[in-house]
């Protein structure tokens, strides 16, 4: 028998001589410094824009004045337009992501060659500066020098000016960030797709469907948690883009391509913080209004299946 | 007759893939590589003179080297948010999986506002002017903390998920405090989320041009996205330079890509598919 | 060194009582087994005595502390764990010491307490490995090194063989047994396998809904059961039961009554059982044999040749099945009628409360 010598390690009372309360070991402090600058820098900003929206503000200065700053934002035309221009452009985005975002995903997942490298080619934009991405499609995009006007001249076609007219820069934008962004749609395909078993696709092949049939009957549905939070990231992330509008027109031509962060930017720039923090709330209350519910519905979907 | 079709199809991909996705990088390059009356021209054409270098070192020394200075802004921007935020999230991630406590719902709710709400930026500054932190490198900082701990939370109370709570009481019995516990124990099984948060936040916070726009205004504190975007009224005429601006802040992020795809992957889809 | 005391413990989980009244007196060095089926709050009690979980009524005294508010650590206890709770990071090693590193202890006493114990696992050539690159038997002893290193006075097993293959449980079961009889230590041990409890305990504590259902040596439990629950959980095959009716008794027999019995008798202890009374008749499958008039007689309906004994299923009249394990290979086949017998001291009958008459 080894001797084992040392001292009991009973000492009765304990170190606390307290009760042992239930959450002894997960205290609660460690919320805390988190807490602090959670609640610091974004509760504490989050909850004054509610009350500074309501006025006229020069950041020593405030004066109350109601709801003036939200008529604006349904009078004024060049305001009205960047609201519209946010749904839209949201909208446009997050449509083109879900759907270009699949058939990348089920390309990507198929059997075809230099699957790793296409991965790495398609998601690659994703990391990529922001402003870069804008300045350089501003180049490629230039009505008469840029590239991609030179190559539909070589087949005869006169392309617009993408972000110099009025009608086109929000839609051109929008192609641009979708550019940018499908790369984290295919992604979260991915990692929905190959978490489909495979037996189900075996099973079907058995039955005699085609490759077309496997993917409405098989891959669509048991995608769907994948595509909704494709939905929303892309949704949500379309309402509240600045970079990509600010780097490329500056919401321009005129105001054409405006949409509420830009808004936001640009009547901070002027002076009026207390327009420009309303616009900050309608943002909120846009998201709110549109985001939500439409989370809650996808969710439904999922759940009572 | 099958196999040709799969050929041609991964053919056609291919070919799709690259001139949708690599011909702007393609462009950037070249464009970086030409000298100012060829870059002015903004097409697709091989440079005639080789200017590489030149225009490389003409970025770097602008303004008094600010691109340097920039990029050490943003090095430190990066370091200091990411390490933070590590350690905070971890923390809070931790508590919130292990323990139901009545603040359990709220916090729910605080992390998914963080997630939804778009911060308030003229009351954010009003903030920050207040506690004399505007301005100031160590007040994007905790600003660039709490925008990201929604996403950095989740990711980690998902994960601690994981791992049983058997480990958490053996330790107990051994003797560990919450401290201990958490520190020698939880924190070093938590890797693999930690690398993956480190890589894309750090990817996130090294690219974010809007919050140092609003928060970061000024030439000593300005980050490679704020110095490329003033860069664009200065180089108006130089796109040569522009571009190699672009090229060499397209680096970092790229060496982390190619170390670090797998991380960046699994993280990006981990968290957006909501557990 | 010490024992422990739990008196009149009890644990709910909200309005869920689980643990209803537990008083139990554990010797110093004594192995006792805490055993029962899924749910009947043997972890539980397990985990109050560790500290694990809050104790909602009574007071658990190890050795001669009151430790119901005590934490863990201070107990003087040191646990295993059902899927061991290795930590993956740390070397084993690191694994022993990691207790001693949290108080503290200078880095010489740890190394040596560390080899200590590895030696009496046999595991010094381990000490540098990971968990993961271990078998499922070396991570075993790792989780009871661990808690050797602690030097406690009180040993907890929570299940700890049940993630292992049947080979290696029968191993570890020895490595454990000789264990204890190494380093004298009290051990407190839980398992949903009677095989186990009947093998390693000095003591067995059968549980059932959070009762104790009865104390006692292994062998006490196997001969004279106090309640049904008991009788049927010890042993297997499983304690056959029969419905009955007593009927006159003499000379310390007692005749009993039913549909399938013919001329059975039983020996009583106690008292005499009134004629009329209803109960239930215990026999276990060992107990019965062969006899063509036998008091039981019924149809063979599955018939295991194990080589050195033979295991019958019987339909009685009734339709009730009987085990029976007979010695060697009985000529019986399947469709036949045949009778069993059983020695009157063998049986065991229980009233209409379940307990042992």
């Amino acid at each position: 028998m080894t001797a084992i010598t040392a001292q009991p390690t009973r000492t009765g009372n304990g170190s606390t001589g307290r009760r042992p309360r239930k959450g002894a070991h997960y205290p609660g402090w460690f919320i805390m410094p988190a807490a602090v600058v959670y609640a610091i820098l974004f509760l504490v900003p989050t909850f004054a824009s509610l009350y500074f929206s309501l006025t006229r503000w020069t950041l020593f200065s405030s004066e109350f004045i109601g709801l003036d700053n939200f008529y604006q934002f349904f009078r004024e035309p060049f305001l009205s337009q960047a609201l519209i221009n946010t749904v839209i452009f949201a909208a446009v985005t997050s449509g083109l992501k879900v759907i270009l975002g699949l058939l990348l995903g089920v390309l990507l997942t198929s059997r075809i060659a230099w699957r790793g490298m296409l991965r790495s080619i398609v998601f690659f934009p994703v990391l990529v500066s922001t402003v870069g991405v804008g300045i350089t499609f501003t180049a490629l995009m230039h009505p008469t020098h840029g590239a991609i006007n030179e190559a539909l001249a070589l087949v005869g076609i006169k392309g617009p000016g993408w972000l110099t007219n009025r009608y086109l820069a929000l839609y051109s934008v929008a192609l641009v960030d979708v550019w940018r962004g499908v790369g984290l749609a295919t992604v979260i395909y991915m990692a929905g797709i190959v978490s489909i078993p495979t037996d189900y696709y075996e099973a079907s092949r058995i039955d005699g469907a085609t490759r077309l049939q496997q993917f409405f009957h098989i891959t669509l549905p048991l995608v769907r948690p994948a595509m909704y939070t494709v939905i929303i990231l892309s949704f949500i992330g379309g309402l509240r883009l600045f970079d990509l509008i600010w780097a490329m027109t500056r919401g321009g031509p005129g105001f054409s391509s405006d949409v509420m962060a830009s808004v936001v930017y640009k009547q901070y720039q002027a002076g009026y913080y207390g327009l420009s923090t309303a616009g900050n709330v309608v943002l909120f209350i846009l998201i709110a209004l549109l985001a939500v519910p439409l989370s809650w519905f996808l969710n439904r979907r999922v759940t009572t299946r | 007759m099958n196999r040709i079709r799969k050929y041609a199809l991964s053919a056609l991909a291919v070919l799709f893939a690259l001139v949708v996705f690599v011909v702007p990088f393609i462009f950037i390059i070249l464009m970086a590589m030409k000298d100012k009356q060829q870059a002015s021209l903004i097409n697709f054409s091989w440079p005639t003179h080789f200017q590489f270098f030149a225009n490389l070192i003409e970025v770097v020394q602008a303004r008094d080297y600010m691109l340097l200075t920039a990029y050490v802004n943003s090095t430190i921007l990066t370091v200091g948010s990411v390490s933070l935020l590590v350690i905070f999230s971890a923390m809070v991630g931790f508590v919130l999986q292990r323990r139901v406590a009545w603040w359990t719902p709220w916090v729910d709710f605080f992390i998914l506002a963080g997630l939804m709400i778009p911060p308030a930026v003229v009351p954010t500054i009003w903030l920050l002017q207040s506690i004399h932190l505007f301005k100031t490198l160590h007040g994007m900082v905790l600003i660039e903390v709490a925008y990201n701990l929604s996403f950095a939370v989740i990711l980690y109370r998902n994960f601690i998920a994981t791992i049983p709570r058997e480990l958490d009481e053996a330790a107990i019995i051994d003797g560990a405090r919450p401290l201990s516990l958490f520190f020698r124990v939880i924190l070093p099984l938590l890797r693999p989320v930690t690398v993956t948060i480190i890589v894309v936040q750090s990817v996130a916070v090294f690219n974010d041009f809007v919050n140092p726009l609003y928060y970061l205004p000024g030439k000593e504190n300005a980050t490679v996205q704020l110095t490329l975007y003033n860069f664009q009224s200065q180089f108006v005429t130089q796109y040569n330079l522009l571009f190699m601006n672009i090229l060499l802040i397209t680096v970092p992020p790229l060496i982390i890509f190619l170390f670090f795809n797998r991380q960046i992957v699994a993280g990006m889809s981990a968290g957006a598919i909501k557990g | 060194m010490a024992g422990l005391q739990l008196k009149d413990l009890r644990k709910d989980f909200g309005t869920v009582e689980v643990i209803k009244g537990v008083n139990l007196q554990i010797r110093d060095g004594e192995f006792t087994v805490f055993v029962g089926p899924s749910g009947c709050g043997k972890s539980t009690l397990l985990r109050m005595i560790a500290g694990l979980e809050h104790i909602s009524g009574g007071e658990l005294w190890i050795g001669d502390t009151l430790c119901n508010d005590v934490e863990p650590r201070d107990r003087g206890i040191a646990m295993v764990f059902q899927s061991y709770a290795l930590y993956p990071h740390m070397t084993v090693h690191d694994n022993f010491g990691f207790s001693l590193k949290l108080a503290r202890v200078p880095k010489a006493e740890r190394d040596r307490k560390v080899r200590e114990a590895a030696q009496v696992l046999q595991m010094e050539h381990l000490l540098d490995r990971k968990p993961a690159q271990l078998s499922g038997g070396q991570r075993q002893r790792v989780a009871i090194g661990r808690a050797i290193v602690r030097n406690p006075e009180v040993f907890l097993f929570d299940e700890p063989l049940s993630n292992l293959d049947a080979a290696l449980r029968v191993d570890m079961r020895m490595e454990l047994s000789k264990l204890h009889q190494q380093l004298g230590t009290t051990m407190i041990y839980v398992t949903h396998d009677q095989v186990e409890a009947m093998t390693l305990a000095d003591r067995i504590v059968v549980l059932n809904g959070g009762i104790v259902q009865q104390i006692g040596t292994p062998l006490e439990l196997y001969k004279r059961p106090a309640n049904l629950f008991v009788a049927g959980f010890i042993g297997s095959p499983k304690m056959n039961f029969l419905d009955i009716t007593a009927g006159a008794s003499a000379d310390g027999l007692t005749s009993l009554d039913s549909a399938d019995l013919s001329g059975a008798r039983v020996r009583i202890a106690e008292t005499a059982v009134a004629p009329g009374t209803r109960g239930t008749l215990g026999i276990r499958p060992h107990d019965l044999r062969l006899s063509a008039q036998g008091a039981v007689a019924g149809e063979v309906q599955l018939v295991e040749r194990l080589g050195n004994e033979t295991v019958v299923n019987l339909r009685l009249s009734s339709g009730k099945h009987w085990l029976a394990v007979l010695e060697g290979d009985a000529e019986v086949g399947v469709g036949e009628r045949i009778g069993l017998d059983f020695a009157p001291d063998k049986a065991m009958l229980f009233d209409t409360d379940g307990q042992c008459i």
